[in-house]
């Protein structure tokens, strides 16, 4: 008796401790971060919790979000593992009761969480996955959102490019033998298409090929004026050194997989002139969101300059998502996900951001905030990312 | 084009040639091989670059550390991995060679990275063009040292005592070391030698195929498949399948499509060992009774 008396006891001091601890100081607004931060892709996760912290940090220094709420990150790691990433999407839901969650690089992880938002009714905010489907998904109502590239737009700027300012009309394609290459094959022939553009060859590697200058030989025979590349770092480079091998300088145009990773470890000046889309650069002038992120990147991270920012995209990207997640939450006046993901849906205030002004940047229809006006284009010089203009 | 695919061929076949020669060594002397040639291969290239570009050290010096790393590497697989087994009778060297292999992989990840690196080569700077096809002179080299090395081995196996240990070992062991031959001796230099000659592959290659954790597994496979057709008991069996194999891969790269490459190249081992399942080199199956 006396012993459940006591239990009984403790059981009421426990609640009365979690009662007074949620009146001293008011629960933090938790947002969740799934992404590979460890392995071959652990720079991209990084750069990725880079952005959306120090976006966090200014929205918390100006006194949080619904009345003096903090922001608070939690991170979960999805090994680039598709099954792995619908156990952390769940655990960040249901567990850690994170409000919104960030995504990774990987395609093919975010596409196997898609189901999983709209069943936990959280949205979602990719920062770099580009995959078409993940944010067409064909659900209603949408829980992804994603304020990064989208293969379809790329290979629309891409194909633009190619044909409208450099001038070519040949183009030789360069895939890789995956999803990813496939989905960009499917997209580079509808927008060259509607060029009026075929390309006179396609051809495909696999990972950790050794030489590609079989597949360019073929392209160069088939009469290729430029070549189309969607590649990740390692294979890029094995593309760049093959093309110094045999001689052919061929003018490049590429996806973005080769901004990642060591590309210009690997290549040095070979992968001079090879030109590639980003959402954007940290070169050059920049805005004052820039400016004081390139200041928090030096004070926080140590990062020297605009040439040490690792996997810059993902940075540029998650800041944005962040600001414009935290604007949603404080017009839903809730961090129920159903009403932020409505709020996200309708945002009614301008957000002047890193990247772009947003106005209004998702709608029913459309959630990629950022699209192929957005994009930039860059090209290696001397081992550095340098803008290139498009006009 | 056909320049091109001549040059590239025999550059990767003679390092399947050097890899496949490994197994043979073990084989012979032990009718046991080390599974994880591939791994002894991207260890070969890993330690050279942490000499040579990590710790800035001179390349023959590295040259050398890589040579000491990978003989005790040969010798730790003989120890741990294959004698215990190989006493016992049992083939269960297979399984835990391929663990070894498997472990080394994932200790290069956690100390060397999972990305890849490239491996400075004076030799891969510029390439030579020549009639429409560019090759680096480091593709030429690859086959020299390759088919030299392969020669040295011969003379070692035939003209000095090593050679006549391990003749001896593999004819009978019991015997041999009746005979006052030191039989674990001689299987564990077998094996040094065998992972040295992976590691000299793994470093010429490096400045082709970059640094990375993964880069020896399919290396190690096909070598293995390079043993399979000229016959794992035959040195020059190997040697000319090694060539063979680098072109016909080639060839079918250039000329069908990278994705048949792999389909032809295992399509030929097991056309090989319905047709003569000893090899092309080795003498026809015997039974041992």
């Amino acid at each position: 008796m006396r012993r459940l008396a006591c239990l009984g006891l403790a059981l009421l001091a426990l609640a009365a401790l979690t009662v007074s601890v949620g009146a001293q100081s008011k629960e933090p607004i938790k947002i969740g971060l799934a992404a590979a931060v460890s392995g071959g892709s652990a720079a991209s996760g990084e750069a990725i919790k880079r952005g959306i912290q120090i976006a966090m940090d200014e929205v918390n220094a100006k006194g949080g979000l619904l009345g003096g709420r903090k922001l608070e990150m939690v991170i979960r790691d999805d090994e680039g593992n598709p099954a792995k990433g619908v156990t952390i999407a769940r655990e960040l839901v249901e567990r850690e009761k994170a409000t919104v969650v960030f995504g990774g690089l990987h395609t093919t992880v975010a596409l196997a969480q898609v189901p999983v938002w709209a069943e936990l009714k959280t949205p979602y905010m990719g920062a770099w996955a580009a995959g078409t489907n993940i944010t067409r998904n064909g659900q209603t109502p949408n829980f992804v959102f994603r304020v990064s590239a989208n293969d379809d737009y790329v290979d629309k700027y891409l194909a633009r490019y190619a044909v409208d300012v450099m001038r070519k009309g040949k183009p030789g394609l360069l895939l890789e033998n995956t999803a990813w290459g496939q989905s960009n094959e499917t997209g580079l022939g509808k927008w060259l298409g509607d060029k009026k553009v075929k390309p006179v060859g396609i051809e495909k590697f696999n990972w950790n090929d050794p030489d590609m200058s079989p597949q360019l030989l073929r392209l160069k025979g088939a009469g290729a004026d430029h070549v189309i590349l969607v590649a990740n770092a390692p294979e890029g480079a094995q593309v760049v050194k093959s093309r110094a091998k045999i001689g052919w300088e061929v003018p490049m145009i590429s996806h973005w997989g080769i901004s990642g990773g060591r590309f210009a470890e690997l290549t040095g000046d070979l992968s001079d002139g090879v030109v590639f889309v980003q959402t954007y650069s940290f070169f050059g002038k920049q805005n004052e969101r820039g400016q004081a992120l390139l200041k928090a990147l030096r004070e926080k991270y140590n990062v020297k300059g605009p040439e040490d920012v690792i996997a810059p995209v993902g940075t540029a990207n998650a800041y944005d998502g962040m600001h414009l997640v935290a604007l949603a939450i404080e017009q839903a006046g809730s961090t129920e996900g159903a009403k932020v993901r409505d709020a996200l849906e309708s945002l009614k205030s301008e957000y002047k951001g890193l990247i772009k002004t947003y106005k209004q940047p998702f709608t029913a229809e459309q959630h990629d905030a950022l699209t192929d006006a957005d994009y930039v284009m860059v090209v290696w010089k001397h081992g550095k990312i340098v803008p290139v203009d498009v006009k | 084009m056909l320049l091109q695919l001549v040059v590239s061929g025999p550059a990767l076949g003679s390092m399947y040639g050097l890899v496949a020669l490994g197994y043979h060594i073990t084989w012979v002397t032990s009718r046991t091989m080390n599974f994880s040639q591939g791994h002894a291969v991207m260890a070969g290239a890993v330690v050279a670059y942490a000499a040579y570009v990590g710790l800035g050290w001179p390349l023959p010096a590295a040259l050398l550390l890589m040579l000491v790393a990978l003989a005790l590497f040969g010798m730790l697989v003989e120890r741990v991995a294959v004698r215990p087994f190989f006493l016992a009778g049992s083939p269960a060297w297979l399984l835990s060679t391929i663990a070894l292999g498997i472990i080394a992989e994932n200790v290069a990840m956690l100390s060397f990275g999972k990305d890849a690196r490239a491996f400075p080569s004076a030799l891969t700077r510029k390439p030579i063009l020549l009639g429409g096809a560019g090759f680096y002179p480091q593709e030429l080299l690859i086959p020299i040292v390759g088919l030299a090395l392969m020669a040295l081995v011969q003379v070692l196996y035939h003209r000095t005592r090593w050679g006549k240990q391990w003749k001896a070992v593999a004819w009978n062991a019991e015997a041999a070391g009746l005979m006052g031959i030191n039989v674990p001796r001689a299987v564990m230099a077998a094996y040094a030698l065998s992972a040295l000659l992976a590691g000299v592959a793994g470093v010429l290659l490096a400045p082709i195929l970059n640094v990375a954790p993964t880069m020896g597994t399919i290396i190690g496979l096909k070598a293995f498949a390079v043993a399979i057709i000229g016959g794992l008991t035959s040195a020059p069996g190997i040697i000319v399948a090694g060539l063979g194999y680098g072109l016909i891969e080639s060839f079918v790269a250039g000329y069908v499509s990278t994705g048949a490459r792999e389909i032809v190249g295992f399509a030929l081992v097991i056309l090989v060992l319905v047709m003569r399942p000893g090899g092309l080199g080795g003498a026809p199956a015997t039974r041992r009774v």
